[in-house]
């Protein structure tokens, strides 16, 4: 007896299925092409204005100055101070020395001090990278006919005065110094503030917090407020920190500045706005961790006779850790690239000291982009892109730190 | 939707098994009425042939036990699929041990020089062969069945078969006192009525693995001998 | 001159041998388990002897897990869990307002379905918990290593582990990782061991040793176990208690007792259908 045969109940469509299958794919690969190609293109757009000729014009021919063959660098402090003194005005002189007095000056002060008020050098005009590179020729004589009196020359916008100085108003000397010290004291007050207190109520939610409409409608807003526009924090910040409570926040009530020109649009105001802003992102991104650690974990634990806590402390929390930090630090990131907010409690947008505590004026860096991108001199924008450089590199830092802390504390 | 039956194989292999129980049974039985009709017509060779079919009856009864022994590995019985199986290798044995009677009456017959004498005793002796086989038949259904109310009283029947051997027994010592002449003859068919005999037994402990397949009661149908 | 027949039973007595009062390890009393208005067992009173292994046997979703979690109380874990009737153990209701959870786990130890060591290494997987329930070295064991190595010598896994302990618990083997988790519960001295199908997630061999070592322990420790393996209930225990859904879906008990009589000669039809594979 031979064995009854299957109908043939199927067409053979498996050609039609790779084909389509193939189109997802090429779909897919295509978005990832575009998407990279935005991105360089933002990239290559930045270091197009970072680098460049610039042709900068001086009222003194820093030739004249020096002695044949060696430059104005190679000159030592004192060589530098008679330069200054020798150029420029009375007034202008003793102006300087009661900012401090030269001789207590750094070389590379001085010299800053030469090129500024002796120099006053002057970008006379800029050239993108892109042009500096294939039209030399014509930059050349182009920079010959206009500005006969102007140096050319391959300028990089990304240098260690861009660090160094503070704010100014010659784009040559002017800095992002004070900006990086403003985001450094605000994202520590944010962190202080914003860690503790996400990874608590993560802890409490995930842990201890039973499934009661109450607490649902909090896990509910936590997340809604992840997704709130940052301008709501700063109008929020503004309110607040900078009106209600400016007592505090300016710091006169501990008689620390002088209550009379205190305010409070201070560091403390600002930390304490950009830790609202992050705080729902670090306790989706801690309950995330938390979550993840296996049930079976906490079953063990329970069951050799641990309580909730020990159980929470040595078992949920080391298991958590590395989520949490990744998460922390990614909203670090997040709060140190924030303007909005910022703007709307009033960070200054010129500021030539450094902060030195909770309660001195400041400003970030996205503002100081912000602020020299809205200049009309096109040299600023250049600055801007400079600056970007050095904010992405931030950025990028701490992004290698979260990754660098997600592998060190890989699972046991 | 229909039920699933977990262990349709399972059970369609249990199936197979006591049919073919069955059939040793029935080849043991045919053993023992050829072994008889040889006594009764003093037929030696029907004796022998009946003799060869021994073999065969000992190579079937190799067969189911390696049958079982197969399938409590493999299939790993619990309950009374262990206890059924484990009655299987038991029940074998005894159809095996039933045969081997036939094969002692069979012997009987070739040995006997002469046609026996008394026609009451090769009555008797038959009798006893058909209430044997009877009680066979009867177990073997009882265990087709799952009966273990006919189980029970089958073993009462070894009554009448020892009654049987007894008056055997008493007849074949009359006829010797009648005359010392018939003294071997005696002895030969008194060994095939105690051949006889142990069939009944042998029934007996079948209708008790029957028992302990249905109610898991191991129990012993004993019979007192008087002292 | 002949007797009649007469029967006699020829065997030990197949009368069902139930555990006496005098020596249960745990008992529960009319137990009705619920996960919100769902009755997950129903009505279930169980004496649980002691240093024997218990077997709990049953199909998916009879309660069997739910039941061998309530005796230490690891079931209220589980959100919207509640319970009553009565879990006696040493003669107290473990579910008396006045009992911590805590204490309650601490004397009944529990081994998991899936090996779960701590992300720790060997050494501080079995001393955690002994150093977290107050472990003194002079109040009898001379100190913490040998009490780490006495656990897991009892485990059966000190051989394998001696030179590596400050490795970590999940390099261990399958097996290993669950002997490892029975030396972590034999550290905090129970004395009763839950077992929920410890060995449904390891290889054959695995088993068998697993199955051993719970023969062992019997001697010191009371072990109660849940197995969807009957074959393993059959090897390891010495009682078993049969439990179906009844037709609300709650676990109820069909029969309990000896293991020899549960898996040759069972009582109830249910039991019978189930452990020869006939079930529903």
């Amino acid at each position: 007896m031979s064995k009854p045969k299957l109908k043939p109940l199927f067409i053979d469509n498996l050609k039609l299925r790779n084909a389509n299958a193939n189109r997802w794919k090429i779909f897919f690969q295509v978005s990832t092409y575009v998407g990279i190609i935005f991105l360089t293109l933002l990239l290559l757009n930045i270091l197009n204005q970072t680098f460049g000729y610039v042709a900068i014009s001086s009222k003194v021919d820093p030739d004249s100055l020096t002695k044949e063959g060696v430059s104005l660098e190679q000159l030592s402090k004192k060589e530098l101070i008679t330069i200054i003194q020798d150029n420029v005005s009375a007034g202008l002189l003793r102006q300087l020395q009661r900012e401090m007095p030269l001789e207590e000056k750094s070389q590379s002060e001085v010299y800053d001090i030469v090129v500024e008020k002796v120099f006053e050098s002057e970008v006379s005009a800029t050239w993108t990278l892109a042009d500096s590179l294939m039209n030399k020729v014509s930059i050349r004589a182009e920079a010959a006919e206009k500005y006969p009196k102007a140096d050319l020359v391959f300028y990089s916008w990304v240098k260690p005065h861009l660090l160094s100085n503070p704010q100014s108003s010659n784009p040559l000397n002017a800095g992002v110094r004070t900006a990086i010290f403003g985001s450094l004291w605000i994202v520590l007050i944010t962190v202080i503030v914003a860690f503790p207190i996400g990874v608590g109520s993560a802890i409490y939610l995930e842990e201890y917090a039973s499934n009661t409409w109450f607490n649902r409608i909090i896990q509910t807003n936590i997340n809604n407020l992840a997704g709130v526009p940052s301008i709501i924090y700063g109008m929020l910040g503004l309110a607040i920190f900078v009106r209600t409570l400016e007592p505090i926040t300016s710091g006169a009530i501990f008689g620390s500045v002088d209550p009379t020109t205190a305010n409070g649009r201070t560091i403390l105001s600002a930390g304490l706005t950009l830790a609202l802003l992050v705080l729902p992102l670090i306790i989706i991104n801690a309950r995330e961790a938390i979550k993840a650690v296996p049930d079976s974990i906490r079953q063990a634990s329970y069951g050799v006779g641990a309580t909730r806590w020990q159980t929470t402390w040595s078992h949920v929390i080391p298991g958590a850790l590395r989520g949490i930090l990744t998460g922390t630090i990614l909203a670090i990131s997040r709060a140190m690239g924030e303007t909005a907010p910022l703007v709307v409690i009033g960070a200054s947008t010129y500021i030539v000291f450094d902060p030195n505590n909770i309660f001195s004026k400041f400003t970030v860096l996205p503002i100081q982009i912000y602020q020299w991108t809205t200049r009309p001199q096109p040299e600023f924008r250049n600055l801007a892109a400079g600056a970007i450089i050095v904010l992405m590199l931030i950025l990028l830092s701490m992004n290698a730190i979260a990754i660098y802390i997600r592998n060190k504390y890989r699972k046991y | 939707m229909n039920p699933i039956n977990t262990r349709e194989t399972f059970d369609n292999q249990l199936s197979h098994l006591s049919q073919e129980v069955l059939s040793l049974g029935k080849m043991a039985e045919i053993a023992i009425r050829q072994s008889m009709q040889a006594l009764q017509q003093a037929d030696r060779g029907i004796a022998r042939q009946s003799i060869r079919n021994d073999l065969e009856i000992n190579k079937k009864r190799y067969a189911l036990e390696n049958n079982c022994v197969t399938l409590i590995a493999t299939q790993q019985p619990m309950g009374r699929d262990v206890r059924f199986l484990t009655a299987i290798l038991e029940i074998i044995t005894e159809l095996e041990r039933i045969a081997d009677y036939a094969k002692g009456v069979s012997k009987v017959t070739i040995r006997m020089s002469e046609k026996n004498s008394s026609i009451t005793i090769m009555t008797h002796l038959q009798e006893m062969a058909e209430m044997g086989l009877s009680m066979l038949e009867r177990s073997l259904e009882a265990f087709m069945r799952r009966d273990t109310e006919s189980a029970r009283s089958i073993p009462l029947d070894d009554d009448q078969v020892d009654h049987l051997y007894n008056q055997v027994a008493m007849e074949l010592t009359n006829m010797v006192i009648k005359d010392p002449g018939t003294v071997q003859t005696a002895q030969y068919l008194m060994w095939a009525a105690h051949n006889l005999e142990r069939l009944a037994d042998r029934v007996t402990n079948i209708c008790e693995r029957v028992v302990y397949v249905n109610t898991g009661e191991m129990l012993e149908f004993d019979q007192m001998e008087d002292e | 001159m002949q007797l009649p027949f007469i029967y006699e039973i020829n065997i030990e007595s197949t009368e069902m041998t139930l555990p006496q009062n005098n020596s249960l390890a745990i008992e529960a009393t009319n137990l009705n388990i619920y996960y919100g208005t769902f009755r997950a067992v129903k009505d279930v009173s169980l004496k649980i002897p002691q240093n024997k292994v218990t077997a709990l046997i049953g199909p998916s979703g009879c309660g069997k897990s739910t039941l061998i979690r309530s005796f230490n109380r690891m079931n209220e874990l589980v959100p919207g869990s509640h319970l009553k009737g009565e879990i006696l153990f040493r003669g107290e209701n473990i579910y008396a307002q006045t009992v911590d959870p805590v204490e309650v786990r601490r004397k009944i130890g529990m081994v998991f379905q899936k090996p779960n060591p701590f992300p720790k290494s060997i050494y501080e997987n079995v001393a955690w918990g002994a150093k977290l329930n107050g472990f003194k070295s002079e109040l009898g064991y001379p100190n913490m290593d040998e009490w780490v190595e006495q656990c897991l010598r009892k485990a059966a896994l000190w051989d394998e582990v001696k030179d590596k302990l400050d490795q970590s618990g999940l390099s261990l083997s399958g097996g290993q990782q669950q002997r490892l988790c029975i030396a972590r519960t034999i550290a905090i001295q129970p004395e009763i061991i839950l077992m929920d199908e410890p060995a449904s997630a390891l290889d054959p061999i695995a088993t068998l040793k697993i199955e051993e070592l719970m023969r062992e322990l019997v001697e010191e420790y009371t072990i109660i176990v849940v197995t969807h393996n009957m074959h393993q209930a059959a090897r390891v225990s010495d009682y078993t208690a049969f439990l179906t859904m009844d037709e609300d879906r709650s676990g109820v008990l069909v029969e309990y007792g000896q293991t020899n009589q549960i898996f040759t000669n069972p009582r109830d039809s249910r039991t019978e259908g189930y452990i020869t594979g006939r079930y529903g």
